[in-house]
């Protein structure tokens, strides 16, 4: 089977600090991966690296065998990619409903009018937003904030999602919710690159780990295990008593 | 209100006002003539600044080009051709500065535009002092002022029309996206650059299309009347006092507006630049979002 997602040799530097140092690695179609690694070790340069936000300095990213390295990021959407900011960022001017019609109208296939507005109510239920698309964003609570950006995500009508920390910040039994979002995802074949520190998730979500530090992979493979290798308790140790 | 009952009358106005100049004296009909152009102005201007937020005084120099077009080309050809001349070639000159500038980000976009302005007049004058040998030119054309403001006025209801088209179109959403998050919007798929683009040609067409309808209003023609720096200020503060997000914003801000610069222009010449700098601070910092928004909150017994 060919790969979904497959990152190539991938670098980047700013300036003298090297963020992303030569990584690669490879998601199947409808596997959720985890991303993990401490604070600054790479991940979300990784990821806007695969999304087009910021252009790498080598490497490939291919997506269902397509090469999309230098494609901005629109392009990189229309290919099936979509993603959620580590910052939640929802567009304030435009109502809930609206936020996800973007994704709709330009997303792979371009839904407008009645048809568009079904959708996205439908996206909007799905994330538990049910009926709250007339609502301002502004007036939103965070976990409803997050939910909106998943439901804008999904709007775009990806094969490849790419969740930026997007459990993070919620209590136990929102990240109940959370998880249980991603799961129903799953069990629709939605492949998924998840960065996230919260380890119960990663143990409740995905089947593979990577672990990056200092912009390096530094481990890979089935979570269970991978978690428990010193190498990768190190990095995070480490990170805190430094 | 309903779709069909603003249109009603939006066109009942338009019949109303279009039938005015046969009724009321020519000072008035110049009045009318000024407002319609200030209204077009302030209209095509919010289009594309309004949503993204990028603050344009470019204004003048595409209205300038207009009007220096038909002042070169009015006798060379017949006058729909000169109108069309004046629209393709302020399309091109928007191409080339959207291009080359909307990447630039908050004050910077606003003081290249400026300094655009300023270009073009220093070029246009230095074109015709050493390489045309004139320095001002006459405009003949048979047109007395209601024909001229019969054509402002066509034009305001077309600009009026395709602002209301694009607010309802996915351009529309987008646009309103780039302004909120240029980011978000690129990865939600809307190809950023290109739409501003578009919006930015579209807008700048049709304010040199204003600029070209009213030249033949001077007779005499010269950069430092055309390219005069208060017409990008002035566009720009009735399109923010009416509200630059909304359809009907630009024309509630430019009407008022522009009645009191016409009283002011004539009583205190002097000082009217002063009073322009004044009254712009005191409407970004009362009504930063217009006065439409503004009525809208105190309706809705909001806090402003
Ligand atoms: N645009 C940028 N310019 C300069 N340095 C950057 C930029 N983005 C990230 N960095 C640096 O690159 C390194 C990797 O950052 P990155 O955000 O990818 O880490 P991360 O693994 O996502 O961390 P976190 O878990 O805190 O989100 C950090 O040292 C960061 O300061
Ligand atoms: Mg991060």
């Amino acid at each position: 089977m060919s790969a979904q997602l497959e990152i190539a040799n991938l670098h980047k530097r700013f300036g003298g600090l090297v963020a992303v140092n030569d990584v690669s690695f490879t998601l199947r179609p409808g596997e959720v991966v985890g991303l993990l690694g401490p604070n600054g070790s790479g991940k979300t340069t990784v990821m806007n690296m695969i999304s087009g936000a910021l252009p790498s300095d080598g490497g490939r990213v291919r997506v269902g065998g397509v090469d999309i390295t230098r494609m901005k990021p629109h392009r990189v959407a229309r290919q099936g990619v979509a993603r959620t900011f580590q910052l939640v960022r929802p567009l304030p001017t435009l109502s809930v409903a609206e936020n996800v019609l973007l994704s709709l109208a330009f997303g792979r296939r371009r839904h407008w009018g009645r048809e568009a507005r079904d959708l996205a109510e439908e996206k909007l239920a799905f994330v538990g937003l049910a009926g709250r698309g007339e609502e301002q964003v502004g007036n939103l609570t965070y976990i409803d904030q997050k939910r909106l950006e998943m439901a804008r995500a999904l709007a775009s009508e990806p094969e490849l999602l790419l969740l930026d920390e997007w459990l993070a910040g919620l209590n136990p039994s929102e990240l109940r919710i959370g998880i249980d979002l991603v799961q129903h995802l799953q069990g629709q074949g939605m492949t998924v690159l998840l960065v996230e520190h919260i380890m119960e998730a990663v143990r409740a979500l995905c089947s593979r780990c990577i672990v990056m530090s200092a912009g390096e992979v530094i481990a890979e493979g089935e979570s269970g295990e991978v978690l428990q290798r010193p190498a990768v308790i190190k990095a995070y140790l480490g990170d805190d008593h430094a | 209100m309903k779709v069909q009952t603003a249109f009603v009358l939006a066109a009942a106005a338009l019949v109303v006002l279009a039938l005015a100049p046969l009724f009321i004296p020519d000072y008035w009909t110049g009045v009318l003539l000024g407002m319609t152009g200030y209204v077009t102005l302030a209209t095509a201007w919010a289009m594309f600044s309004g949503p993204t937020r990028y603050v344009s005084l470019a204004t003048v120099a595409f209205f300038g080009v207009g009007a220096y077009t038909v002042a070169v080309l009015n006798e060379a050809m017949p006058y729909p051709l000169v109108l069309l001349c004046a629209a393709g070639i302020g399309m091109a000159l928007a191409l080339v500065v959207g291009l080359s500038t909307l990447r630039l980000a908050g004050v910077y976009f606003v003081i290249f535009t400026f300094g655009l302005a300023e270009l073009v007049r220093q070029l246009v004058s230095w074109w015709e002092v050493n390489v045309t040998y004139t320095m001002g030119r006459y405009v003949f054309l048979p047109f007395e002022g209601r024909h001229i403001y019969w054509q402002l006025l066509a034009l305001a209801a077309v600009t009026l029309l395709i602002s209301w088209a694009i607010g309802r179109s996915r351009l529309g959403l987008a646009l309103k996206a780039v302004g909120d998050d240029e980011t978000v919007a690129a990865h939600a798929g809307v190809d950023v650059t290109r739409i501003k683009l578009l919006l930015f040609v579209i807008s700048a067409t049709i304010i040199t299309l204003v600029g070209a309808i009213q030249a033949p209003r001077w007779t005499y023609i010269e950069p430092s009347i055309v390219f005069n720096p208060t017409v990008s200020f002035m566009t720009l503060i009735m399109a923010l006092l009416g509200g630059a997000m909304r359809l009907w914003g630009p024309l509630v801000g430019a009407v008022p507006l522009f009645l009191l610069f016409e009283w002011l222009s004539v009583s205190f010449p002097d000082h009217f630049s002063i009073i322009l700098g004044l009254l712009f601070i005191l409407i970004v910092f009362v009504m930063p979002n217009g006065v439409l928004a503004r009525l809208e909150d105190l309706r809705k017994g909001g806090r402003a």
